[in-house]
């Protein structure tokens, strides 16, 4: 071997191997192999819910509401979730951002048609409702056309929204009964709200 | 005996360089095993290295004023009982304690173990048993102990020593050295002795990082860790007859070695993805490095330096008190790191449960389950299966949960990855430091 070949033979074996190797990883995206970064929330995306009636309309409300209210606070959806399930008192530029995010909510999905009828979720509704038997037994023998005229669930939505107290609502996140618990309530004065306003309108 | 005692003293030399780094698979073990913190537990490395950096030249400047055997037998008894001890050790703090005691005798041990090498096989043949008994120690040393975590536990990496080293205490004795009376005496030799150090440092990222990533960032068992880390020793083994290829001077293959560390450190910090497969070719090119420069770099330290073992005290101090800087100066950038991913690896899982295909109120309690797994990871990756374990999920939704589940972990595993990334940079940047010691101009001496 001459001297030559001798000095840079295994240097340029070395440097061949290392930008080889170093070529093929950044090629296959190396450097780029990190945690998925959160989406920006002011940017509206596609909500699914696996579940039907009240349980799939609460889920695609909260998980847009959430992406509304993390838009207006300046974080990600992901930030404020994780920040909303840690106990601890709730700032009012928190519960007023997402009190604004559920209604903002509401209204989306009425534009794009997702709100189901009132006559889609009364029997639902009904059975959570504290409500006498004989009354619900009645409503339920309505027909849906006469409870979709009576009840509008945009309105319902909207009514309940404003009567939940937010701040109550999240301090007892882990009290699955007292959630629940607090929604029907808030939805049944709602409904009852919203009746009385049609009527208010009738005469 | 006599025809056994000088292999017996090699692989005694082998055992105690493999202790720098032999426990580094085990230190998942250890954390758990002990109840302690990653921050503690680098302390079972570091006070090795330490005690064994700190001590090997005043050791070595001691021998060359007493009788070798009877010293080398001592610090090799020494090794073997406090070898057994770290195996009994209740507490990480009696661990430690053990590993200092393991240090001082492990020093007395490579000193004198050279002495009875040149003894016996002469000056020439004797410094290269004992370099290249090193060298494997060194190399083969992580890999060696994550096998036997795995396939025991970690306390039988230190019980395998102790019948090694108590047969190689009557070896010791069995041979028959005086104390060397120098020629001359030599001044350190700065230079091989500042690039071994540097070297060293880079190093201890390549095997204690890349083995707690397989471990603990990406799950993997110890055994397949080691098998995955013994890309280093078999690419070390083909560093020799690669440069005879080529022939170069000691020099140019030196800087070449420490040229490949660094490339394979660097691409170890842009890994695209957690498939081990992807971790092969950057450990190549660092078992190459290593297998052209640190045997090089000891024989350049020691070669027609005396005392001998005065030199040799130099080089073993060099690498471990470089060990010992790589650790203080990668521990806390990667703890710091990893405790930054939280974030952002709490911020994805969040994304992916939010929008899983699950039912809401399934949603709602494996939220609540993978919440208790994050608020309990002390600090470490969270083991988030558990939470799948324990969310009561309806038969339809399992196969949606596993998927979700495989998302997570990958979720956890560039979170991992990405953690790691700097101190493999760091890493990178020991070795191109390294690279200047070697190509930096020479002074010039009238």
């Amino acid at each position: 071997m001459t001297g030559g070949w001798r000095m840079v033979g295994l240097p340029v074996l070395a440097l061949v191997l290392v930008c080889g190797v170093l070529g093929v990883q950044v090629a296959h995206g190396g450097g780029e192999f990190e945690p998925l970064r959160p989406a920006d929330p002011c940017v509206a995306r596609t909500v699914t819910s696996q579940a039907g009636g009240l349980d799939g309309l609460t889920e695609r409300l909260v998980l847009i509401g959430i992406d509304e209210a993390a838009c207006t606070l300046g974080v990600s959806r992901e930030a404020l979730t994780l920040e909303l399930a840690q106990p601890g008192p709730r700032t009012d530029e928190e519960i007023e951002a997402l009190r604004g995010g559920l209604l903002s909510a509401v209204g989306r999905m009425q534009e794009d048609g997702s709100l189901p009828p009132a006559s889609a979720l009364v029997d639902e509704a009904l059975d959570n409702a504290d409500l006498d038997d004989f009354l619900k037994s009645v409503i339920r023998a309505l027909p849906a056309s006469v409870i979709d005229a009576a009840v509008k669930t945009d309105d319902v939505l909207v009514r309940a929204i404003d009567e939940l107290d937010l701040r109550t609502l999240l301090a007892n996140l882990d009290d699955q009964d007292d959630l629940d618990e607090q929604v029907n309530a808030a939805v049944t004065q709602a409904v009852k709200d919203s009746l009385l306003a049609r009527l208010r309108d009738l005469f | 005996m006599r025809r056994a005692a000088a292999p017996l003293l090699a692989v005694t030399v082998a055992l105690v360089l493999a202790d720098s780094a032999v426990v580094t698979l085990a230190l998942p073990d250890i954390l758990r095993h002990l109840d302690t913190t990653v921050g503690e537990v680098a302390w079972v490395l570091i006070s090795f290295n330490l005690v064994l950096g700190l001590c090997a030249v005043p050791v070595a400047v001691m021998f060359t004023r007493l009788r070798p055997r009877s010293f080398t037998a001592a610090g090799i008894a020494v090794f073997a009982a406090s070898s057994a001890w770290c195996a009994v050790a209740p507490s990480i703090e009696v661990l430690i304690a053990a590993r200092c005691v393991q240090a001082l005798g492990g020093a007395l041990a490579l000193v004198g173990c050279l002495e009875l090498l040149v003894a016996e096989y002469g000056e020439r043949r004797g410094v290269a048993a004992w370099v290249t008994a090193g060298v494997i120690g060194t190399a083969a040393g992580p890999a060696a102990g994550g096998l036997l975590t795995g396939a025991f536990s970690w306390q039988a990496i230190f019980v395998v020593q102790v019948p090694f080293a108590v047969l190689a205490v009557p070896a010791a004795l069995a041979l028959h050295a005086v104390a060397a009376v120098a020629p001359d005496r030599h001044r350190p030799a700065l230079r091989p002795n500042l690039t071994l150090a540097l070297l060293s440092a880079a190093l201890t990222a390549a095997l204690f990082l890349l083995v707690l990533l397989l471990v603990e960032g990406w799950g993997h068992s110890p055994v397949t860790a080691a098998l995955v880390v013994s890309v280093v020793p078999l690419a070390a083994l083909a560093a020799r007859p690669l440069a005879r290829i080529f022939g170069p001077t000691p020099e140019v293959e030196v800087a070449v070695g420490c040229f490949l560390i660094a490339g394979g450190l660097a691409a170890l910090a842009l890994l695209p993805s957690s498939e081990l497969a992807w971790t092969v070719a950057p450990q190549a090119l660092v078992g190459l490095g290593l297998g052209l420069t640190v045997d090089r770099l000891t024989s350049q330290a020691m070669e027609m330096r005396f005392p001998r073992v005065e030199h040799a005290g130099w080089t073993i101090g060099a690498r471990h008190v470089g060990v010992v800087v790589g650790l203080a100066i990668l521990t806390p950038v990667f703890t710091a790191d990893l405790q930054d991913a939280q974030v952002p690896a709490q911020e994805a899982i969040a994304s992916l449960v939010l929008d899983a295909p699950l039912l809401p109120d399934n949603k709602i309690a494996l939220a609540e389950a993978l919440g208790r797994e994050l608020t309990q990871q002390r600090g470490r990756i969270p083991d988030l299966h558990r939470a799948f374990v324990s969310a009561d999920l309806d038969a339809g939704e399992r196969l949606a949960a596993a998927e979700l589940e495989r998302d997570l972990d990958e979720q956890l595993e560039r979170a991992a990855t990405r953690a790691f990334r700097d101190s493999f940079l760091i890493g990178a940047a020991l070795a191109v430091a390294a690279l200047l010691t070697v190509i930096a101009p020479r002074r010039r001496t009238s």
